[in-house]
């Protein structure tokens, strides 16, 4: 809480012109490294966080005001050739499937991106929070951001708001003087570096796929129909992962995007077999002719 | 999560002109996992009347072998096959049964009566009958159901419009629901004998 | 000296005799016949319906054949309303079985039910025994086509070919002299006995053989019979018990082996 109250002190709500709150209480100020001024409204009491998880919905079960999305299957490898991010589409509102295109890759910039798994307004805000950032940082250094500096920008960032009920599990990846870069960054502030990474809960399913697969010296052919068959089979037996498979390929020159492929065209590629049938079936109870 | 959406279902009855259709997904799955794709919820009660079960899995099997039970003793006592309606006044008693302990399920009931007229109905879990003219649904994606049955569904329909009818309807209200679908089986009763077809659906 | 133990049936007699259940037995020796024939690819069963009348009401249901299970039928003599609490009994017993293994019973299993139930009445005081015997036809994949004879004692045996009721001594004797058995044939250890050689053709003859010689009737109809057959349609048990048309069609079939019986 010291800190809040320090923030603000630093950042009064009428010093940045915002509008007076119903709910009268301290602001939480959102402060960049320059510290400039996104600021958000806390509620009144000793533990505005604890105020606010009763209206958020963290496991998609209870009726509340602020639904998050959990049901995703994203993932993104390092290989021969660059980066190849892929993702599905689906968006559900408790069992409801909101929306089958949803885009849950971010493009941070030219050079990196974000993916989006968890709360779909925590990733999208912070993700172009973070898009500012590394802009700042090129017209202050004259050259890009590293994906090192730019994940790390963005746990820090989330960090500050940790326990207070943000939702985000994301996937940076770049390419930059060092090469392709791939990193981890998560809502309670969690940062790792490596080569395959999976989030959501379709995750399981893909990293099953990927690691039975996967290589680092595929060509980009062979990477796509890793990365697309890890979404499918995500997809298949995942109940919240569904709709299409967009894949995104970081490379020296930034990220291309592939042809959104639908899932549910791709089972009856996979299984050319299944054909529709008529059958004919009698019941168990068969009265004597 | 609420125990009847443990599994995942999707379950629709349609009348129409002389016949009759009932069709369900084939899902099982817990929670969110996708366990099976082939999971039988319709089942055959006599020649003309099937029963759907959507809800819980363990309680689909459970019931249905008890139905089996009390159908074939029915037919041994009685020396004839059992009525839709009788039936399904049979199904309520059972489920009623288990007021303060209940099974799972919520019953589609199907059938042509013996002067071939469509007889549907659906019944909550404790077995309140809901007898309707036009169709009955059930399941996870039940909401949806409703909202494809209303604007799809017209008076009159022949065993092959009544198909299409209700092949879209529970297509449709399947891809908006996460719960339920992976291809779909539709049974349509006629008087001359009953037509099994296997719909193609999305896998995800 | 039988006067002092055969009012309970619990009660052996000096000689080592349970008077009741024999009074019993002696009961189904005047029922109407029932026969059994197995043959290698069904079973036939035939009931003699005794003491009609024009002024009874011809109902559609059967006297003397139940269908028991999807895979038994079963022929009855002796007390038709003893009867019904044994079928009653044994269709629910099926039945449970179905819902318990999702499989159909097999047929000794049933069987033995029914006769544990009897049996329990020759021991338990005050209560009087089955006055019935059953010849049960049975399908099951672990033994294929069965024929069972039960007795009120509550013995059963299994048979090629048998006969309960009325005259059953005559038509015993008839049936093991036109039997057609391979036992004779040459059979190792590991062969399985196929226990017949007879077709269905051959058993519906032969059945109707027997009937017109052990059921004192100038002609044989189809108001005094009842016929049912047990065979396999397409792997699943089959049964078809006959409409009083389809008996009458059978007996003009086989007119050749009834004839003679008129004349002798």
């Amino acid at each position: 809480m010291n800190r809040f109250v320090e923030q603000l002190a630093a950042n009064d709500v009428a010093e940045l012109g915002m509008p007076g709150s119903l709910l009268a209480g301290p602001t939480a100020a959102m402060a960049g490294p320059t510290g400039h001024g996104l600021s958000f409204e806390l509620a009144a009491g000793n533990n505005p966080a604890e105020f606010a998880q009763h209206f958020i919905d963290a496991k998609s079960e209870k009726d509340s005001l602020i639904k998050i999305a959990h049901g995703t299957t994203t993932l993104a490898f390092k290989f021969r050739e660059g980066v190849m991010v892929a993702t599905d589409s689906r968006a559900t509102s408790g069992n409801v499937i909101a929306s089958q295109t949803v885009k849950k890759v971010i493009e941070i910039n030219p050079y990196l991106l974000g993916t989006m798994a968890g709360g779909a307004a925590d990733c999208s805000f912070w993700e172009r929070v973070l898009g500012m950032e590394c802009r700042l940082h090129e017209l202050r250094n004259k050259k890009r951001i590293s994906v090192a500096a730019a994940s790390k920008l963005l746990a820090n960032l989330v960090y500050r708001y940790k326990g207070m009920g943000l939702s985000m599990g994301t996937m940076v990846a770049g390419w930059d003087e060092k090469g392709p870069g791939l990193y981890y960054v998560d809502s309670d502030g969690q940062r790792l570096a490596n080569d395959i990474f999976s989030v959501g809960s379709g995750s399981t399913f893909a990293y099953g796929v990927l690691d039975s697969h996967y290589r680092y010296d595929m060509d980009i052919e062979e990477a796509r129909d890793v990365a697309r068959r890890a979404i499918y089979h995500a997809t298949h037996r995942d109940a919240y992962s569904g709709g299409v498979v967009r894949m995104y390929l970081v490379q020296r020159d930034g990220w291309v995007p592939y042809p959104l492929e639908d899932v549910g065209d791709l089972y009856y590629q996979y299984h050319p077999e299944v054909q529709l049938t008529n059958r004919t079936e009698s019941p168990l109870t068969v009265v004597p002719a | 999560m609420s125990i009847m959406q443990y599994n995942g279902s999707a379950i629709v009855a349609m009348a129409g002109k002389g016949c009759v259709a009932i069709a369900a997904d084939k899902r099982l799955g817990q929670r969110a996992l996708t366990v099976d794709t082939e999971f039988q919820k319709v089942f055959p009660i006599t020649d003309r009347t099937y029963i759907g079960l959507p809800g819980l899995a363990t309680d689909v099997k459970t019931l249905y072998d008890r139905f089996r039970m009390r159908v074939n003793l029915y037919k041994h006592n009685e020396e004839r096959t059992i009525e839709p309606k009788t039936f399904s006044h049979l199904v309520s008693h059972m489920l009623y049964e288990r007021r303060f302990g209940p099974y799972f399920v919520e019953p589609v009931v199907a059938g042509l009566d013996k002067n071939d007229e469509p007889y549907i109905c659906g019944m909550d879990l404790i077995g309140c009958i809901n007898f309707a003219k036009d169709f009955i649904v059930g399941g996870t994606a039940s909401d949806n159901l409703y909202g494809m049955c209303e604007s799809l569904w017209e008076p009159e329909l022949g065993p092959e419009d009544l198909f299409e009818t209700i092949s879209q309807a529970l297509l449709n209200a399947v891809d908006r629901d996460a719960l339920s679908g992976w291809g779909a089986v539709v049974h349509i009763i006629t008087p001359e004998g009953v037509i099994t077809r296997d719909l193609k659906g999305r896998m995800d | 000296m039988a006067r002092r133990y055969d009012s309970r049936t619990t009660i052996f007699s000096p000689e080592g005799r349970l008077y009741q259940v024999e009074y019993a037995m002696e009961a189904i020796s005047h029922a109407g016949t029932v026969i059994g024939v197995l043959s290698k690819d069904g079973i036939v069963l035939a009931a003699e319906r005794q003491a009609t009348s024009n002024l009874l009401e011809q109902s559609v249901d059967n006297e003397k054949i139940y269908e028991m299970n999807e895979n038994v039928v079963a022929g009855v003599a002796g007390h038709a309303a003893d009867a019904n609490i044994l079928i009653n009994q044994s269709r629910i017993v099926a039945q449970r079985y179905l819902l318990k293994y999702d499989s159909p019973i097999p047929v000794e299993q049933l069987v033995r039910n029914l006769c544990d139930l009897k049996q329990g009445y020759t021991q338990h005081g005050g209560l009087r025994p089955f006055g019935v015997a059953f010849l049960c036809a049975g399908w099951d994949s672990a033994l294929g086509f069965q024929l069972y004879q039960s007795d009120p004692a509550g013995n059963y045996s299994s048979w090629k070919a048998t006969c309960i009721g009325e005259n059953n001594n005559n038509a015993q004797s008839i049936l093991k002299q036109e039997y057609k058995d391979d036992d004779k044939e040459e059979s190792g250890p590991n062969v399985k006995s196929v226990g017949s050689q007879m077709t269905m053709d051959d058993a519906l003859k032969l059945t109707c053989q027997v009937l017109s010689k052990t059921i004192d009737t100038a002609k044989l109809s189809s108001e005094k019979l009842e016929f049912a057959t047990l065979t396999l349609k397409s792997g699943k048990p089959c049964i078809h018990v006959y409409t009083s048309s389809e008996i009458d069609e059978v007996l003009k079939t086989y007119e050749s082996v009834i004839k003679p019986a008129d004349n002798q």
